[in-house]
């Protein structure tokens, strides 16, 4: 296992800086712990892609990131405080993120969905500032789903909703996003509609984005750092070309595949499984 | 960027015409059903004679006639027909009101905090609950009467709270909500019975079963003010936490993303539910349906946001109710039905039609 904390600096003159310092995560109800000791800095004003096979815990070191879970052990850092001892609305403000799930409210209009992404800033009975409308006008634009504004949720697409979600949280207008899986059962046009927009914040806002993503070609075309989990543990990070190799590909997903650099990234093409997924005694 | 033909401020204006409609169109419905309520009965007034009544001077602008009505003081000299205008026809107009606005911002809350459109205070256990205590408070505990709605709002609130302990695993889903209602009503719906039974006076009995079927029935200014004080808080308190509502059915993860702590936000908001439901229980006993049905139409006419939707059901609430009650006083007169058997005649086939219409019907 390499040196998991090879952030690349410290006091860093743009965006914010996230880590977490041996982090370990359960559930109420599981067995073994969901992520085990992770110490991990996430470079300020870069795409950080989290991979790793179904089970190893991306989605779950993501809660862990935004104090979504409580830490069993372990800590999260956000400049220099720990994150659960921020302030919520305080902590909204510096982070926003895209869930997996976001179902239902079939009634909403995307832009009402938008606003939302403004509640950390209003205070109680206050009426919705220049400030706000700006946000939520950037939001549409920057999404590019100012064309369905006024359409109910129930109207648009997988995709198109996933882009409203991710408009709702652009309007938050914070310094870090994470993004659970924000591309997954969604068509490829709208995939790579989502990830230009995510590369965007990146490039122009200087925002720092943690994504997990399913598709390790998708991951490393878009992000400048990769981070490798398996079984709650980061086995591998690095840039893109240098992590995304035959043998990594056979130890933590189990697979044989040819792997082939190009302009776009790195292109996979997967031969065979290595061993069962349930692996058991063979019969 | 910005959009030519709107300022964007204005998007962002609450005030549509669609919650014009619905709060023209309730108003209209309650004058209606209000001077029908004041020409019937038993000593009959003319719908102009009962309106001149009502803005009588003498009587409006009164100060004697106010402390009577608001603070129980005694009844100035009046002829008949403006005592049985104001001393018996109003009041019950009123409290019809007050009960439907109560039961319809009740159901809203309720809806939004569950996140499931089949929730209303009936559904979810707060209207029996809060019926066992009064009918204890009533039978029992006769000392205690004029503390009515508090014992109500307890009485709603820890059936609130065993319906929603049932039905939580780890998050609740709306068919879990509603079964756990069923379960938790029907235990203390046979309580209630079971209290029947230590009844003699058969009169008291027949007055007990109507304010179990909610019956707004002798309804006079004593239920205006028992009611009127919780409404206000009740009402007031909902539409501050309006926005909160809005973030709460966006989901309990991205609420909490959002920097809502979302416990408490759901623990007072919920509170304020039962308080309301609760008051229209004390005043006028259990009347079905208007929870479940008001915030339903009112938001498949306004839209979901809950500023719009909980001002429509203010004025939504008191039409369904107050049109509810002239017919159960017109239906079969002279004889007089409760006011919670019409609401039930007419909100039950609403929500089958609903629920045949939409496959998809419970969820947000």
């Amino acid at each position: 296992m390499d040196d998991p904390t090879s952030g690349t600096d410290t006091d860093d003159e743009s965006g914010s800086s996230l880590s977490t310092v041996s982090l370990t995560l359960e559930y109420p109800n599981g067995e073994s712990p969901a992520v085990e000791g992770v110490s991990l800095t996430v470079d300020p004003g870069r795409l950080t892609a989290l991979i790793g096979p179904n089970g190893s815990g991306k989605s779950t070191l993501l809660k862990g990131l935004s104090a979504q879970l409580e830490p069993a052990e372990g800590r999260t850092i956000l400049d220099g405080r720990a994150v659960a001892a921020y302030d919520d609305t305080e902590l909204a403000r510096r982070l926003g993120i895209l869930h997996q799930e976001t179902e239902g409210m079939e009634r909403l209009r995307v832009e009402e969905l938008v606003a939302h992404g403004r509640y950390p800033y209003r205070r109680f009975l206050q009426r919705a500032s220049e400030a706000d409308i700006d946000a939520i006008e950037r939001a549409l634009s920057l999404t590019g789903i100012d064309r369905i504004r006024d359409r109910p949720l129930a109207d648009l697409s997988g995709g198109q909703r996933r882009l409203a979600w991710l408009a709702m949280v652009l309007a938050q207008d914070t310094d870090i996003l994470l993004l659970d899986e924000p591309t997954t059962f969604l068509d490829l046009r709208h995939q790579l509609a989502v990830m230009d927009v995510v590369r965007g914040l990146r490039d122009d806002a200087e925002t720092t984005v943690v994504v997990v993503l399913h598709d390790i070609e998708q991951a490393s075309r878009y992000a400048d750092e990769i981070v490798v989990l398996s079984d709650g543990m980061v086995v591998s990070r690095g840039p893109p070309a240098e992590i995304i190799t035959a043998d990594l590909l056979a130890e933590v997903f189990g697979i044989e595949a040819i792997v082939e650099t190009d302009s776009q990234g790195v292109r996979i093409r997967p031969v065979r499984p290595l061993s069962p997924p349930s692996d058991d005694t063979p019969p | 960027m910005i959009s030519e033909d709107h300022s964007p401020i204005d998007r962002f204006a609450w005030i549509t015409w669609e919650l014009g409609i619905v709060v023209a169109g309730s108003s209209l419905v309650v004058l209606v059903a209000a001077t029908l309520q004041l020409s019937f009965g038993a000593y009959p007034i003319s719908p102009v004679a009962a309106w001149r009544t009502l803005l009588d001077p003498t009587v409006l602008l009164s100060g004697g006639a106010w402390n009577a009505f608001l603070f129980g003081g005694p009844v100035p000299a009046y002829e008949t027909g403006t005592l049985v205008a104001w001393t018996i026809r109003l009041p019950r107009v009123l409290v019809g009101v007050l009960v439907g606005m109560n039961l319809a911002v009740s159901g809203a809350i309720l809806q939004a905090v569950t996140r499931n459109e089949l929730a209303s205070p009936f559904v979810l256990g707060v209207s029996s609950g809060a019926g066992l205590a009064v009918l204890l408070t009533v039978v029992v505990f006769t000392g205690f009467l004029p503390y009515l709605p508090l014992f109500a709002a307890v009485g709603g609130g820890v059936a609130f709270l065993l319906v929603y302990g049932i039905a939580w695993q780890g998050g609740t889903s709306p068919v879990r909500l509603v079964l756990a209602g069923v379960i938790v009503s029907s235990v203390f719906g046979s309580v209630q019975t079971g209290l029947f039974l230590l009844l003699e006076d058969v009169g008291v009995i027949q007055s007990v079963v109507a304010w179990t079927t909610g019956s707004l029935v002798g309804a006079d200014w004593a239920q205006v003010r028992m009611i009127l004080p919780w409404t206000v808080v009740a009402v007031g308190a909902a539409l501050l936490g309006s926005r909160q509502l809005n973030v709460l059915t966006l989901g309990e993860r991205t609420a909490s993303s959002l920097g809502m702590s979302v416990e408490h936000v759901r623990f007072g908001l919920s509170g304020v539910a039962v308080l309301a439901a609760a008051a229209s229980v004390a005043a006028a006993g259990i009347v079905g349906f208007v929870g479940l049905v008001v915030p339903h139409i009112v938001r498949r006419l306004v839209g979901t946001d809950h500023k719009r939707l909980l001002i429509g059901c203010v004025f939504a609430g008191p039409a369904l109710l107050t049109a509810a009650d002239a017919g159960a006083r017109l239906a079969l007169n002279p004889a007089q039905i409760p006011v919670g058997i019409v609401t039930g005649l007419v909100g039950g086939p609403y929500f089958l039609y609903l629920m045949r219409k939409h496959r998809d019907f419970g969820g947000f």
